[in-house]
């Protein structure tokens, strides 16, 4: 029934061994492969092969960001609906991409290499099938499962448009300019507030990409873990007016941005968009502070 | 598309003032609609649609249907067909024609005697917030004020039977379940949603009612929920807790008419892939209470 969810986000890092250091100790992810050039990670509670892929590069960014479908055939529909808006579509067979089968990707309005999966490599959660004992063994902040990705398009409402008549995703909340025009959207394919946003920036860009925390509790223990290790804190624990979540933004060693994030809402597919006005950013971004630092603004990857 | 969500439950109450105070006040319910002497709608704040739960008036407590939520209209034909194509009569009901707010409605009799309800076009009313610039929560609310509906739990003879219907039928993925040394299912937990559970099963009387449970963001909701029941003396039966199945933390108690409600919390994702977790009969008491490790014989007896 087309997209499911956030699957993986694909980065470079300039210091493998770093990036292994911090998203095993830090972040508490799993390493769930590794091949000459790149690490496979993911969340201790999810089966799928790996929710964050680093590759070595000298340039901190972004290789692609990828979405798994429910049904096989929903990759043949889906690649049927890009080429008809216009835009070329590559298959990746099986055998070419570690943890997965097949799988299409194409480049979006925004400049992204965007990614759809269906057959993904079960290697399964931390817990057992039968009698699982809730984990007690995780290191750092140990989120259950990735969240979702915020990236930069230089037209919003293009990007936008591509993802909801092209891609299926359904609009939950919006931040519109003075003149009329989107300055950012929130897209859910999964019934919570977000799984895909789009924020005004250079196109191809990284904003941020956010693991899912069970409680207000675990951000704030996330926070003493981040401040213990001296990662770079870039806002938070805070609460969202968009999403109405609550968060932290931070940096890893290499530069990209990664966030916690829980709450929110579950909005059904005819429920209503939410629009928050340019005079009211601040309150959109961060509720508590009603006003948005430059670093948010200007730092991507 | 199929089964969206659980859509409403309705419970029965002899005291309708009471009732009302109770879901009002304590629970923090928003009353929406009222008919007199009848019946009361009342709904989670953050709910958009008219209501998520009815309370009827009767003589009795107990359960008197379980509706879901369709995501397209044309969803409530293809199951009626299937529901039929099992054996079971179906009835169709116009929107507006079962009450204030209530959508288009196909009407049955599951399996576990439950009357079970698929709804499309529910009236939306919106939720107490604004769609321009919203706070994230209104100020002022009574009670506990949970977001919204979460689950139901049920009882039948045949949870086995049940499962099937509602897993084959009605599309429902199993999660979870409770399995007795000789092979039968003692509990299961179903979804539509994504999560942990939209309704779940274990072994009792046919058509018996074992809760109805309210989403809370999170455990220090059930902390200050647990503070609430107290101060209105209303009996609580069990938490705060951390269930073994659907890894959520529960808080149970009981509504002026008998009726168990629960507020939740936690849990987990589970893809439409995700691999069934089962829990041994031997193991039943940390898979309900997981921090108690027994289950206490109230929680397995008293229903409504």
């Amino acid at each position: 029934m087309g997209i499911l969810r956030l699957s993986h986000v694909d980065i470079t890092v300039p210091d493998m061994d770093l990036a292994r250091a911090y998203y095993t100790g830090v972040m508490g992810l799993d390493l769930t492969d590794e091949t000459a050039d790149r690490a496979f990670f993911k969340c201790w509670d999810e089966e799928d092969h790996h929710s964050l892929a680093v590759r070595y590069d000298p340039r901190v960014g972004l290789d692609r960001f990828a979405f798994k479908v429910e049904h096989e055939d929903d990759l043949a529909d889906l690649e049927r609906k890009v080429e008809q808006y216009g835009f070329h579509v590559d298959r990746v067979s099986r055998g070419a991409e570690v943890g997965q089968g097949e799988s299409i990707r194409f480049e979006t309005p925004s400049g992204h290499e965007m990614e759809l999966v269906f057959d993904v490599e079960k290697v399964g959660g931390r817990t057992s099938k039968l009698n699982p004992e809730v984990p007690v063994d995780l290191l750092g902040i140990a989120p259950p499962r990735m969240d979702h990705l915020l990236i930069n398009a230089e037209e919003v409402g293009e990007m936008t448009k591509f993802c909801m008549d092209v891609l299926g995703f359904r609009m939950t909340e919006q931040l519109v300019g003075g003149d009329g025009h989107q300055i950012g959207t929130w897209m859910e394919r999964s019934h919570s507030p977000h799984d895909l946003a789009v924020v005004n920036g250079p196109n191809g860009a990284l904003h941020h990409f956010a693991f899912w925390l069970d409680d207000w509790d675990h951000v704030r223990r996330s926070a003493d873990i981040l401040a213990y290790n001296a990662i770079q804190i870039d806002v938070g624990p805070t609460r969202h007016g968009v999403t109405r979540g609550n968060t932290i933004y931070f940096f890893d060693p290499m530069g990209t941005r990664n966030e916690v994030f829980t709450g929110g809402y579950r909005p059904d597919p005819d429920f209503p968009t939410i629009t928050w006005t340019e005079d009211n950013i601040g309150q959109a971004v961060f509720y508590y502070e009603g006003e948005i630092n430059d670093r948010f603004v200007s730092v991507h990857t | 598309m199929g089964i969206l969500r659980l859509s409403h439950v309705e419970v029965r109450c002899p005291d309708l003032e009471l009732s009302t105070a109770y879901y009002t006040e304590v629970m923090g319910l928003i009353e929406t609609a009222v008919e007199d002497d009848k019946a009361v709608y009342l709904k989670g704040w953050d709910e958009q649609q008219h209501h998520s739960l009815i309370l009827r008036y009767a003589p009795t407590y107990g359960v008197e249907l379980v509706a879901f939520k369709v995501a397209e209209a044309g969803d409530l034909d293809e199951l009626t067909a299937a529901v039929e194509g099992y054996g079971i009569a179906t009835k169709r009901f116009a929107a507006g024609e079962l009450g204030p707010g209530s959508g288009e409605t196909v009407r049955f009799t599951a399996p576990s005697g439950h009357v079970t309800e698929l709804v499309h076009g529910m009236e939306q009313i919106g939720n107490a917030l604004p769609l321009h610039n919203p706070p994230p929560e209104p100020l002022g609310l009574s009670g506990m004020h949970p977001p919204r509906l979460d689950h139901v739990f049920l009882m039948c003879e045949d949870v086995d039977e049940t499962t099937r219907f509602f897993t084959d039928v009605l599309g429902f993925r199993l999660t979870e379940q409770i399995v007795a040394d000789d092979g039968h299912q003692l509990a299961t937990f179903l979804e539509r949603t994504h999560t942990a559970h939209d309704i779940a099963f274990i072994t009792g009387p046919d058509g018996a009612f074992h809760h109805v449970a309210y989403w809370v963001d999170d455990w220090n909701d059930l902390r200050r929920s647990a503070d609430i029941a107290a101060y209105h003396g209303v009996r609580i039966d069990a938490g705060p807790t951390r269930h073994g199945a659907t890894r959520g933390w529960g808080l149970y108690f009981f509504d002026p008419a008998g009726n168990r409600n629960e507020v939740y919390t936690g849990g987990y994702w589970a893809d439409p892939d995700r691999e069934p977790i089962t829990w041994t009969e031997a193991q039943m008491g940390r898979a309900v209470f997981y921090y108690e490790g027994v289950v206490d014989q109230d929680f397995l007896t008293v229903h409504s």
